[in-house]
């Protein structure tokens, strides 16, 4: 278990993590301001002012989205020692960013009028989305740490079970490149 | 596993996708939530959303329509009204929108069909219409529900009577989703 959490980091540091759907992978990246010693913070609270404009009108303003990440969230730094505070002075603020648009696969477009003869290489929409966290250090009032997720999210906002089992996953794996977890680095 | 739901996920997708004409609708919902402590509903102030669309917001009869049919669903499941002067315990916003999307369709009767009658399929762009329906509840100020129907708007914004049937039909099966009040 450990071992795998080591590879994931690994994975996660090598700014590629190939995931489940050859057509839609989810990719993370993460970016860490020069200087910052991500292990001198300790608490964090959201930043609650953001309005979740998100690109489609199933998620704006949808708690049931938002939240969830949220939870996601807090229960990923939980893990990782930063504690949530409602004080009015937390180390970093948290803004969440969700987008989630169609894509057409192209590979299959420069196909778009042969004839396959496995039935492989039809067109193909999907909805992806981006979902990006901003950690920002509330004494520099600069972003400290910023992390994302680009991937596949087809059908996931029609289905909550699902899209909830896709927020928990694609959190996990942008808060699994935090400094904090990979602390002989840096 | 994951994979495994993918891909149903891609076939059932692709299978409502190239079903033609059907509004699809969904929801989500408050984990755990007992429905059965609400019984009366009311509308909440107009939307206040800034990304509406002119040709159905401003549109009297998109609105009586929607209303309407709300109304009457929420009837169904076991809501009432609340009186002018009371304070209800859920409050209904609703929001539509219209977006470019895009989808696969299959060239059907088209010469390039093989012998098997595997067509051609490719790629359009068509004018989405979402109706976003949200309940609130009254005392918490919480979204408790949230249901949605999405079609093709083509050949619908124009004609009275094929808004209507569109409308009619995406409330309806938006609220088959609505847990019943008591």
């Amino acid at each position: 278990m450990n071992r795998l959490t080591r590879l994931e980091g690994l994975a996660a540091t090598m700014l590629v993590a190939l995931v489940v759907n050859g057509c839609a992978p989810i990719r993370v990246n993460s970016y860490l301001e020069r200087g910052v010693d991500f292990r001198q913070y300790r608490t964090y609270a959201w930043d609650r002012s953001d309005s979740l404009s998100t690109g489609d009108p199933r998620l704006d303003n949808n708690r049931f989205f938002s939240e969830r990440v949220q939870k996601a969230v807090d229960q990923q730094l939980a893990s990782r020692g930063l504690e949530k505070t409602e004080s009015l002075a937390p180390d970093v603020v948290i803004h969440l960013h969700a987008r989630v648009d169609q894509r057409i696969q192209s590979d299959a477009i420069d196909r778009e009028y042969s004839r396959c003869e496995d039935g492989g290489c039809r067109p193909f929409v999907f909805e992806a989305g981006t979902l990006l966290l901003d950690f920002i250090d509330t004494k520099t009032n600069q972003l400290a740490w910023r992390g994302w997720a680009e991937g596949g999210f087809d059908g996931a906002i029609d289905n909550q079970d699902w899209m909830e089992t896709k927020i928990d996953e694609t959190v996990a794996k942008i808060l699994v490149q935090l400094p904090r977890d990979t602390s002989r680095n840096r | 596993m994951a994979r495994r739901l993918l891909g149903v996920g891609i076939a059932v997708m692709g299978f409502v996708l190239s079903g033609c004409a059907t509004v699809r609708v969904s929801s989500h919902v408050e984990r755990g939530l007992d429905f059965s402590q609400y019984r009366t509903f009311d509308w909440g102030p107009r939307d206040a959303l800034p990304v509406g669309d002119p040709r159905l917001d401003k549109d009297p009869f998109f609105r009586d329509q929607v209303e309407g049919a709300i109304e009457k669903q929420m009837a169904a499941r076991g809501f009432e009204r609340s009186a002018a002067s009371g304070t209800p315990d859920v409050r209904i916003h609703y929001h539509a929108s219209i977006n470019q999307r895009f989808d696969v369709r299959e060239e059907s009767y088209s010469a390039n069909c093989d012998d098997d009658d595997v067509c051609p399929a490719r790629v359009i762009e068509y004018e989405a219409g979402t109706l976003v329906v949200d309940i609130v509840d009254e005392r918490t100020d919480r979204l408790i529900w949230r249901g949605w129907a999405q079609d093709s708007v083509e050949g619908v914004l124009g004609n009275r009577n094929r808004l209507k049937r569109k409308i009619d039909e995406g409330v309806t099966r938006m609220f088959e989703r609505l847990p019943r009040a008591r």
